[in-house]
Parts: C-alpha cells; sequence; structure tokens
C-alpha cells in the first residue's frame, strides 16, 4: 500500500468521524449541564430523514440541513420537558426519543412520495477551499479538502472547548452538571441553562443526522444510523467529556470502519466484527480505569448531577 | 414544600402528594395511554389513514381470535424475561440497560450447549439449556456487577456497551467465521447450526410454547421474592438509600452483584427460550430487535411491578404483531414503534402528576 492510499483514507476517516464528533459535542454539552440524553440515535434519525425529505422536495441542501437542526431540536425538547421539568428518569426519557426518533423517521420514509431514495443532483457539499489549496500534497487532502461542516465541526470543537473551560457561563455550565443546589444558591439558573444545553445537543445531533443522511450516505433508509448515534454516546465517555478528545476519539472510532478494509488489503486476518467492538471495549477499559481513581474520576469522570433531576424545593 | 413560596408571583405551582390515591393511579396511565393514541392518529390522518380502521384491525390482528392471540402471546414470551430484568434491577435504582446483550450471550450459550448436547434425552436437554441460557446472561451481567464494584463505572454505560459487544459477537459467530454455532451447510447465505429435534420446547396452545408459562411462572416467583424474601427487602432499602442499607448491615456490593446477576439471568432465559422455543438455531438478526429495551419500558409502563409489566407485555407484543397486517393496509410499520414510543412517554409523563399535584393560584395569592 503506498502513501496516497494511507492519506486518502484517513482524509475519508474525517469525513466519516464527522456525525459522530458532532452528536458527542451535543452530548458533550447537555451531560456537562447535567442532562443525560440516551436519544442520540432517535435524534439523529429523524433529522436525518426528515432533512433528507426535505432537501429531495426542494432541491434545497441548506434547506433540508436546517430542517435537521430543528427535528433534533424539537426531539430534544421532549427530552428537556420530561427529564428537566417533570423529572422523569432520564434514562427512560432518553430511551422513549430513541424509539419514537426510529418510529417517525421509519414511518416519514414509508410515508413520504416520492419515495426517499435518490439524492437530488448537487444536494451536496463540496470542498469549501480553493484548489491552490486541496492540490497540495499530504495537507491538502488532510486539512484543506474539507466541506464546510467539517470545517464547522472543528470550530465547534474549539468553541466548546474555550466555552466550557475559559469562560464564566462555560463555568456556570460545569457548576448546573456537577452540584445544582449550590449553582442554584449561586443564582445560576439551573433549570434554563439545561433546557438549553439540551436543545442545543439536540440541533447538533440533528446536524450530525441531516450531514450523514443528504451528504455522507445520499440517501433515506430505515435505521440509517446504525448505532451511530450509539458510538457518539460512547464517545463522550471515552473523551471524559472534553471537547478536543471527543475529536481525536470520533477520527479514531470512523477509522476504524476505514481500516478493517485496510487490513484486508493488507491480508491481516482480523475480523471486521473485532473491529467494530473495539470502541465499546476501549470505552468500557476507559471507564474502569478513570472511575476506579478519585483523582481521575473527579478529572475525567461523568459531572456529578449527571442523570439526577434538580426540584428547588426538595432541597 | 410549594415552589410558590420561592415565586410569590407563580399562577401555577406544584405540591407534593403524599401519596396518589388509586383513582388517579388509575386515571393517569389510561389517560397517558389515550393521549398517545392520539398522537399516533394524527400521524395516521396526515398519511391519510383512517386511525379507526386502524386500531380494530390492531385488535383484530392482534388479539381477535386463536391464531392472533398465540402469535401475540408468543411475542410477549421474550418480552416478559426481559421486563421483569429490568423491574428487578431497576427496583433497586441499578439501571441494568442491557437487556438485549444479556439475551444475547443467553442465545449463544444456549444454542451452544443444545448443539453439544444433541444426543441427550428431552428431560436432561431442555434444562440444562435453560440454565445455560440464564448463565450466560448471568455472566454477561456479572461483567458489570464487578465493574461496578470494584472499578465503580456506571452500569448505565458498561451494560449498554457490553450490548453491542454481544452484538457484534454474536454477528462474529455467524456471519464472520465458521464457528460452532454456524451451519456448515449454509454458504451463500450464513445460518446459525439447527439444535436438535428433542431440544425444542412443547407446545400446548397452537404454536404457543411453555417458554410462555415459564415467563408467567418467572414473574410469580420476581414477584413473591421482591415482596416476601429477605433479599426482596434488603434491595428495597438499598434503593431507597444504600446508606440506610450499610447502617443495617447490608452488604451494598453483595447486593448489586446479586441484583445484576439475577436480572442478567432473566434477560439471559429470553434469549434461550427464543432459540429452543422459536428459532431452534443461533440467529442473530431475530435477536437484534431491541427486545431488552422494549422490555425497559414495559417494566417502567408497569411501574416496575413483576405482575402488572405481563399484561403490559402482551400489550406492546400486540402492536408488533399486527405491525404486518397493519402494512398490509397501507399503514407504515413503523406506526406501531411511534405509538410504543409515545405511550411509555406519555406514562413517564404521568408520573409526575402521581407525585405532584398542580395548583392554581390566583396572582399574588400564597396558598
Amino acid at each position: 500500500m503506498n502513501d496516497t492510499v494511507l492519506i486518502l483514507s484517513l482524509a475519508t476517516t474525517i469525513a466519516a468521524g464527522t456525525p459522530m464528533l458532532l452528536a458527542a459535542l451535543g452530548e458533550i454539552l447537555a451531560e456537562r449541564s447535567g442532562v443525560m440524553n440516551l436519544g442520540i440515535e432517535g435524534m439523529m434519525l429523524i433529522a436525518a430523514a426528515s432533512g433528507f425529505w426535505i432537501t429531495s422536495e426542494t432541491e434545497s441542501l441548506a434547506l433540508g440541513m436546517l430542517t435537521g437542526i430543528v427535528a433534533g431540536t424539537l426531539l430534544a425538547a421532549i427530552h428537556a420537558v420530561l427529564a428537566v421539568s417533570l423529572r422523569v428518569n432520564q434514562i427512560i426519557s432518553g430511551l422513549a426519543l430513541v424509539i419514537i426518533g426510529t418510529g417517525l423517521s421509519g414511518f416519514l420514509g414509508d410515508a413520504a412520495t416520492p419515495k426517499l431514495t435518490g439524492r437530488p443532483p448537487g444536494a451536496r457539499f463540496t470542498s469549501l477551499l480553493p484548489e491552490a489549496l486541496t492540490d497540495l500534497p499530504v495537507v491538502g487532502p488532510l486539512v484543506f479538502d474539507h466541506d464546510i461542516i467539517v470545517y464547522l465541526s472543528w470550530i465547534f470543537v474549539a468553541a466548546t472547548s474555550y466555552f466550557l473551560f475559559r469562560t464564566r457561563p462555560g463555568l456556570a455550565v460545569w457548576a448546573v452538571g456537577d452540584d445544582p443546589a449550590t449553582a442554584d444558591s449561586a443564582g445560576i439558573p439551573v433549570i434554563a441553562f439545561r433546557y438549553g444545553f439540551t436543545l442545543l445537543g439536540g440541533a447538533l445531533a440533528g446536524l450530525a443526522g441531516a450531514y450523514l443522511s443528504i451528504h455522507l450516505i445520499g440517501t433515506w433508509q430505515d435505521s440509517l444510523t446504525s448505532g451511530l448515534g450509539w458510538i457518539a454516546f460512547s464517545l463522550v465517555i471515552f473523551s471524559g467529556w472534553r471537547p478536543w478528545r471527543a475529536m481525536l476519539a470520533a477520527y479514531v472510532f470512523g477509522g476504524l470502519t476505514t481500516l478493517g478494509f485496510t487490513f484486508q488489503i493488507l491480508g491481516f486476518g482480523v475480523p471486521t466484527d473485532f473491529l467494530a467492538m473495539l470502541p465499546f471495549v476501549l470505552t468500557i477499559v476507559v471507564l474502569a480505569i478513570i472511575s476506579s481513581r478519585p483523582e481521575a474520576a473527579r478529572r475525567f469522570g461523568a459531572p456529578a448531577a449527571l442523570g439526577k433531576s434538580f426540584a428547588r424545593e426538595s432541597r | 414544600m410549594s415552589t410558590a413560596l420561592d415565586a410569590p408571583k407563580a399562577r401555577l405551582h406544584l405540591e407534593a402528594r403524599e401519596r396518589a390515591s388509586l383513582t388517579v393511579r388509575i386515571v393517569v396511565p389510561i389517560v397517558s395511554i389515550l393521549i398517545a393514541s392520539i398522537f399516533t392518529s394524527i400521524a395516521m390522518v396526515i398519511d391519510g389513514h383512517s386511525p379507526i380502521d386502524a386500531f380494530v384491525e390492531i385488535y383484530h390482528s392482534a388479539f381477535g381470535g386463536k391464531n392472533p392471540l398465540v402469535r401475540t402471546l408468543l411475542l410477549s414470551t421474550p418480552l416478559i424475561f426481559t421486563a421483569l430484568a429490568a423491574a428487578v434491577a431497576f427496583r433497586m435504582k441499578i439501571w441494568n440497560i442491557g437487556g438485549d446483550g444479556q439475551l444475547m450471550m443467553g442465545a449463544v450459550a444456549a444454542s451452544g450447549i443444545a448443539i453439544f448436547l444433541s444426543g441427550a434425552p428431552f428431560w436432561i436437554l431442555i434444562p440444562v439449556i435453560l440454565i445455560a441460557g440464564s448463565l450466560g446472561g448471568l455472566l454477561w451481567a456479572g461483567v458489570a456487577a464487578v465493574l461496578k464494584v470494584f472499578f465503580k463505572t456506571d452500569e448505565v454505560i458498561t451494560t449498554l456497551m457490553l450490548t453491542f459487544i454481544a452484538s457484534h459477537y454474536m454477528e462474529y459467530l455467524i456471519f464472520g467465521s465458521f464457528s460452532y454455532w454456524r451451519d456448515p451447510e449454509s454458504s451463500t447465505y450464513a445460518t446459525g447450526k439447527a439444535i436438535p429435534e428433542v431440544a425444542e420446547l412443547p407446545r400446548f396452545w397452537g404454536r404457543l410454547h411453555i417458554g410462555f408459562l415459564i415467563a408467567v411462572g418467572a414473574g410469580l416467583l420476581v414477584w413473591w421474592a421482591l415482596k416476601s424474601s429477605r433479599w426482596g427487602y434488603e434491595t428495597r432499602v438499598i434503593g431507597d438509600s444504600p446508606t440506610a442499607g450499610r447502617y443495617a448491615g447490608m452488604s451494598v456490593s453483595k447486593n448489586i452483584i446479586i441484583v445484576l446477576c439475577v436480572s442478567g439471568a432473566l434477560a439471559g432465559l429470553a434469549g434461550a427460550v427464543e432459540v429452543v422455543g422459536i428459532n431452534h438455531a443461533l440467529q442473530p438478526t431475530a435477536l437484534q430487535t431491541g427486545v431488552g429495551f422494549t422490555g425497559i419500558i414495559a417494566a417502567s409502563i408497569a411501574r416496575m411491578h413483576p405482575l402488572m409489566l405481563i399484561p403490559v407485555a402482551v400489550f406492546l407484543s400486540g402492536l408488533v404483531s399486527s405491525g404486518t397486517s397493519l402494512q398490509q393496509m397501507g399503514i407504515p410499520i413503523d406506526i406501531v414503534l411511534l405509538l410504543q414510543g409515545l405511550v411509555l412517554l406519555f406514562v413517564a409523563a404521568g408520573e409526575f402528576f402521581l407525585h405532584y399535584r398542580v395548583r392554581y393560584a390566583p396572582r399574588g395569592e400564597v396558598a
């Protein structure tokens, strides 16, 4: 295998990892505020179906992406009402989202006329930067030859990282996720924060789903995300709730599929099923290492109040 | 106990209920299911179908007559097991959401031993297979239990991850390799090796096999154990407050391990019963339908009650079983999933009204 193939497969990996990265960033924000949303898969699916549907109807890429974002946000809003206001167990509410997202997207896919199959011509993203840059060796395909969503995801990584670690409202999010009662006493609007970041999480999952169906795959089929939402969920834990690590991990996890093909070309007999298992095995291993040590758990573990509802009167 | 004190201007405020009255406890779930049906009907009307025809068809194809009922009860059998698995764990606030993975490992163990013991007589085979299935699920949940007790990992995450690992492992056994479980005759489309015919569960009512009776029996046993045994008492105390349990001399770690193992064993039985009752081989796609997640729905709707979850599981299975008939009417099969999800959603939301009373207070008046 020569270098060009390696570089090209790395570049493909970046595109393949982008939906996971976007969804994981959204989940990091929601979980940092104390809301665990197991429904990523559902939000991505409903966005993938509705976004693709609108793009086929209108032949507009932008409208489809926007629809996906709105759909993901709406589904997240259900979770916010249930988990934050009605204090429903977040696991159950999140699972409800998965089921509703799967059901509604499948329904939409079946009910849509004409059938959601081919992508309208031209309804996909192209490289953003001029050829002078994309044609450069090595850095061309790796850094410059991407579409706007990939660059947006990089900006989001930098922005969420800066926001969470360097700004006052960002630190307030940590407070809300770690100790909502104290945050509340300090005048931070706990409920508003939790709503806001749950919705933002939904918007990012929606963007991820629409990007996947419209751009990356270019068609709709039932359960199109095939577990990507769950991998995004595991990415959050794997990354220790940190955006930059999530980015690295998204590309590593995204690369496992590409790696499978590469191994086959090279003649190594690593079964693809075991490669597919790897993200989940690694997540368990990393979680065990972090959780078992109090010092590491405080730095890289879950927000202390993750999954717990906040009720001012029962403080 | 009222939020109105915090915000004197609030017009609506919440009051915690000491204990919901029986009327409230019956009315709230029924209203929840009605609202879910209304939303589903709206989706059907938008798609140009009559919801009334659809609901009549759901009733007929799921419960109207022997054959539909048998089909529904067959579908409900693994669901009762996984719902029990969820209920046992969730009652102690151990969030085992990996019922699917435990089911799959149960099926792997059960089918493996069934093929291995192909010469054995019926009365040895069936018990051994069921025990193997429950052990498979038990060990898989046991991994999460050991990780939780010794490494303090969150079982929500580990049980979920273990499900995906189990799923890929099962696919490897049948599609990705020429393992012991794969039928060597199948080449173009890989299938599992058939288990010996004597290992198939006996049927007692049409196609309905005794697995359904075992599931109901398991429900009764779990109900009794949670209600009357010392173990059930300890799980209840620890579920309410691990600290209180510790002060009362109970071992929290031991109980975590036991509860997760029992939960996993129940889910594993679901897999074993599917193998010996329906598939008669290890068939990955038949076991990847998300019965574990649906079990969590069933248990939640039944509010974790081991006997109440049986009719709920039958009801949810009826919806699934009517899916193909709906499809023949031109209604997308996914409407069933949507209805299930919405029922869960509104029942979960309804739970809030069992715990809180919403009071209306005119402006300025503090309750």
